[in-house]
């Protein structure tokens, strides 16, 4: 008999302590999230290797009595710790800025306009969120979406609103990856046919001088002007420089494949584990979600729109096309204004005329957030 | 985080998005800069120099100096064997380097 009571209280203790005992209908759906976004890394292929760690974070956030956010340290308070104290976000730019190519705005830094030009998609979001009731800092995290710039929107938002950086970072990689849908239709709408068959100049070369100084001097210029993006800013021209040194070539591979890949794994885990049933089973993810495709709409109309009228300014010399690259999800607003100008006029490469405002659109979105978290906080 | 300076929409995007050109505006000339004091850019190109004298390169004795028949038969077959068909026009012997050709033999071999 006793042997049953000690039995039957033990299985009750596991049962009590077990996340069964204190699942909730809210834990439920955020698992179906969860599901659901892994479904989309994997069998749809957006974006795998971001959304693939963030729905799998999404999952462990929402197992009950985990501890993983209590006293003691542990892994994954260990992960969030480098999202709280903005660690991941410069050191995944170190990986971009090993990654990016200058060189097409290096040859022609005119282009440089059209990813200001983008940036607009970020202001129209944050006054389309303070319409909604938003506060201004919330706004301000809210817009950055529009930038398509996910280290970013993590930087901002922790920085401005950490309570809705689930929802946030959620928003900006599920638009990056759907930017090859997204673009084409406000590109054919914006634009002409004959506007859509220019066929640019080629580039000018671009010495090694060149390509050495400027992050220096971009780091430089721009650190000293917004100092609370020299993190970003800094990483993303220090990789840069590994990369074309030419004589750090170890430092370049690391930032870029190792480094750069243990950091996203972190990075993205980190995200979805911030979504938790209590923060983002509310209205305000649904307006995020809605104020992102904003967003990337308004940025993607703000540079065709400028590109358009310097095609007009330089008498037929510029793709109004490129324009659309200028928010930056690089590369892949780039091949999305490859693929539109070679569906109008077979031939027409436009990829390494894209990629100008593209890298223009990285330093423009961080740039904005500087002077957002400048004014705000 | 301090009470923001304006809380109206569209003067925060009016300031910010003037902020954000001035700034790249300034980087555009920066680069322009960079270009301009640029020590290794290439020159811009000289008048071109007066064209040598043409001198006449012998031809040497084993170059055909007219296209055989069987030759051209030889080409036209393996053309025909990869799926090429067209029209032979001319056929010009390449100048061939032993070295190279000796070195791709050896690849193959390896």
């Amino acid at each position: 008999m006793e042997f049953v009571n000690a039995f039957v209280v033990s299985l009750q203790s596991v049962w009590n302590d077990s996340g069964f005992a204190s699942f909730t209908g809210g834990h439920g759906i955020m698992i179906l999230v969860g599901l659901i976004l892994l479904y989309l890394a994997i069998v749809k292929e957006f974006e795998p290797l971001l959304l693939g760690p963030i729905a799998f974070g999404c999952i462990l956030a929402n197992i009950p009595c985990t501890g993983f956010f209590g006293e003691e340290m542990n892994v994954m308070k260990a992960i969030n710790f480098g999202i709280k104290f903005e660690i991941f976000p410069p050191l995944i730019f170190l990986g971009i800025g090993a990654m990016t190519d200058f060189s097409p705005l290096l040859a022609r830094p005119i282009t440089l306009m059209l990813g200001a030009a983008a940036q607009i998609g970020v202001f129209v979001a944050l006054a389309g969120a303070m319409l909604l009731g938003f506060s201004v800092h919330e706004a301000a995290a809210i817009g950055i979406i529009g930038g398509a710039d996910g280290p970013t929107s993590i930087y901002l938002s922790t920085k401005l609103a950490p309570h809705l950086l689930g929802a946030i970072a959620v928003a900006a990689y599920s638009y990056m990856s759907l930017v090859p849908l997204i673009q084409p239709p406000v590109m054919m709408m914006l634009t002409s046919q004959k506007e859509r068959e220019i066929t640019m100049e080629n580039l000018r070369p671009v010495t090694r001088f060149e390509r050495i100084v400027f992050p220096i001097v971009a780091t430089i210029f721009i650190s000293l002007l917004l100092p609370s993006i020299a993190a970003l800013l800094g990483c993303l021209m220090l990789g840069n420089l590994f990369r074309e040194s030419g004589v750090m070539d170890r430092l370049s591979d690391t930032a870029q494949n190792a480094l750069c890949n243990m950091v996203t794994i972190f990075l993205a885990t980190g995200t979805g584990m911030t979504m938790s049933a209590e923060s983002f089973l509310v209205k305000e993810t649904l307006l995020i979600i809605v104020l992102g495709l904003v967003a990337f709409i308004g940025g993607t109309a703000g540079g065709l729109i400028l590109g358009k009228i310097m095609s007009k300014a330089t008498g037929g010399k510029i793709n109004p096309l490129i324009g659309s690259a200028g928010v930056s999800a690089v590369p892949m607003a780039a091949r999305v204004s490859q693929m539109v100008g070679m569906k109008s006029k077979p031939g027409n490469y436009l990829l390494m005329h894209a990629m100008g405002p593209n890298v223009a659109g990285v330093i423009g979105t961080a740039v904005a957030a500087g002077t957002m978290l400048a004014m705000l906080k | 985080m301090h009470q923001p300076v304006t809380t109206n929409p569209f003067i925060i995007m009016l300031i910010n998005m003037t902020v954000v050109f001035l700034v790249l505006i300034a980087l555009m000339y920066l680069i322009k800069l960079i270009h301009y004091i640029d020590p290794t850019k290439p020159k811009a190109k000289e008048a071109p120099a007066p064209s040598p004298v043409v001198q006449e390169v012998a031809i040497p004795d084993n170059v055909p100096q007219k296209n055989d028949d069987e030759v051209v038969a030889a080409i036209m077959a393996a053309l025909s064997s990869m799926g090429e068909y067209g029209t032979v026009k001319a056929i010009r012997p390449i100048n061939r380097e032993g070295w190279k050709q000796s070195g791709r033999v050896q690849n193959m071999n390896f």
